[in-house]
């Protein structure tokens, strides 16, 4: 069904999507002003652009370690959490039991849990085996929080193999270890990417387990970024700049997973 | 089949369901953080809470924001979604970057956020101050940072309803569509009479999820508000981090996280229900 209005409703599509874009266009714009310039009013709009901030925020304020940290944080978690829930998602993808659905549903249910009622324990854990501060203890947060995600998306992406495709290595004389190891898994390669792009970008935005169980030697990215906030102006061109550069990544995930977004978003539950 | 599971299970059970139980077993004590003296308490701290105002108020407050931006992302995603799948053209390009807000860490969503709202040097403040208006104090004033609170969450969640919405359109056989235009249905009546009761199943899956994770939102609001002025947009997660982590009353803040979920149970249980009971109508 394709409408009569269709200029109209681009144009307004258009202004819209600018009004959308304003608050993340005006953070950029802030990064780039001296602040001579970000401080009139009315906003100035034709200014001499600058990377100083970018330079001093990423280099000289320690940025580039907080990214080292999201890093190995994100790192750490995709390996626990994509090998042991593709493991899983291809069990309950090929049980067709009542218990497998059940199961399934848990695995959704846990997702009800709120998340900081899981962060009190995770707290008082690591500060009872002094791990605090420790990338350990913030990579297995952020597994639990992944795991039944990781789980569900990676099934939905099995379920759409054929049944056969195992059925016909096993009569081959595979045994089911290896039907899935060398016929299934590199038939879900790009579900395998997706997935591992998803676990990250949640790793990589998470604030709340970060707060509580990340020091000075392991904060990541969105806590730095919390204690520059945005309140007092003469850090405004800093922190603009380390937003801005903290959003880049989930920029160019949106275009790397862009065919696969609402299949991530949705647990794997609509295929876009 | 069932070893494949296996290691998955181990280390849920780990990571996952001992935090869990340990959480509910906390919620028992009178536990400080730090003190070696723990008690059991019952459900002392149960009663204590639900006989306390700050607990109602941040109930309310969480409900208030919680429905008011669901509703709106809602209705918002709808119309986008309706307006891109009546266009041929740049219908990839303006999806993707309406959905960028949805991709931001939501501590940088915030901090944007803030830009456009704080007082006086904030790109709203200073628009309105050029055109002669006095602006309302969007962060500072009890009702306002209400709004400003769920502006910002409509801003950042409402492109995942607008995508998983419109891909909803797009699975939709048109034919029927074609059928009613033929058949002189105005735009309005097939909205109304044929697109909507299609959707209803993806509506409410996506009204589920998104109200489940709006109760456990923390990250826009704490950057944003941090809950002020006073409790007027604090909510229960808020609250609940208040306890845990500043007072380090760990028994009491357990005793709290464990209302929520069954608070959000409750709900989302009915919302299932209401899926079956539409299913057997066979709308």
């Amino acid at each position: 069904m394709k409408s009569r209005y269709q200029i109209p409703l681009l144009i307004f599509l258009s202004i819209f999507t600018f009004i959308n874009l304003v608050p993340i266009l005006w953070g950029l714009v802030i990064s780039l002003k001296q602040p001579a310039d970000a401080f009139s009013i009315p906003p100035t709009l034709i200014f001499e652009p600058t990377l100083i901030f970018h330079w001093e925020v990423w280099v000289e304020r320690g940025f580039l370690n907080f990214l080292l940290n999201s890093i190995i944080v994100a790192a750490g978690t995709i390996f626990i959490s994509v090998p042991i829930g593709t493991l899983a998602a291809y069990g309950l993808a090929r049980t067709k039991t009542r218990h497998a659905s059940t199961l399934l549903f848990g695995l959704l249910a846990i997702r009800m849990l709120p998340q900081i009622l899981l962060a009190i324990p995770f707290f008082v854990m690591a500060r009872w085996l002094s791990l605090i501060d420790t990338y350990i203890m913030m990579i297995m947060a952020m597994v639990a929080i992944n795991q039944p995600f990781t789980i569900w998306l990676m099934r939905s992406f099995f379920v759409d193999v054929p049944v056969e495709l195992d059925e016909a290595a096993m009569i081959d004389g595979c045994n089911r270890w290896q039907a899935f190891w060398y016929v299934v898994l590199p038939a879900v390669r790009p579900g395998l990417a997706v997935t591992s792009l998803f676990s990250m970008l949640l790793a990589y935005n998470e604030f709340l387990f970060a707060l509580i169980l990340t020091g000075s030697r392991t904060k990541t990215l969105p806590v730095a970024i919390a204690e520059y906030g945005g309140e007092d102006i003469h850090y405004w061109s800093l922190s603009a700049a380390g937003a801005i550069g903290i959003m880049l990544p989930a920029v160019i995930f949106t275009i790397l997973v862009q065919r696969h977004l609402i299949r991530g978003l949705t647990f794997g539950a609509v295929k876009g | 089949m069932w070893l494949f599971m296996l290691p998955s299970v181990v280390v849920m059970a780990l990571v996952l369901f001992y935090p869990f139980f340990s959480a509910v077993y906390y919620s028992f004590f009178n536990y400080y953080l730090g003190s070696t003296n723990v008690t059991f308490a019952g459900f002392d701290n149960y009663t204590a809470l639900l006989s306390e105002e700050r607990f109602w108020l941040d109930l309310g407050n969480t409900f208030f924001i919680v429905g008011v931006s669901v509703a709106l992302q809602l209705v918002i995603g709808l119309a986008l979604a309706l307006a891109l799948y009546s266009c041929t053209r740049g219908v990839r390009l303006i999806s993707l970057l309406n959905f960028l807000p949805h991709v931001v860490t939501p501590v940088v969503g915030g901090i944007f956020l803030k830009w456009m709202f704080v007082g006086r040097w904030g790109l709203l403040d200073a628009t309105l101050i050029g055109f002669n208006i006095f602006p309302p104090d969007w962060l500072g004033d009890p009702g306002w940072a209400k709004f400003t609170v769920i502006v910002a969450d409509t801003w950042k969640f409402m492109p995942f309803l607008m995508l998983v919405l419109y891909a909803g359109l797009q699975s939709f056989d048109t034919a029927l569509l074609e059928a009613a235009a033929i058949d002189g249905a105005s735009a309005w009546q097939r909205l109304w009479y044929i697109i909507l009761p299609m959707m209803k199943p993806l509506i409410l899956f996506v009204v589920a999820i998104r109200t489940m994770d709006a109760f456990r939102f923390f990250d826009l609001i704490y950057v944003l508000t941090n809950g002020g002025p006073g409790t007027a947009t604090e909510t229960i997660t808020l609250y609940t981090y208040q306890l845990a982590f500043r007072l380090l009353e760990v028994g009491r803040a357990s005793a709290l996280g464990v209302l929520t979920l069954i608070v959000v149970a409750i709900m989302v249980a009915v919302m299932i229900w209401f899926m079956q009971r539409r299913g057997r109508e066979a709308f």
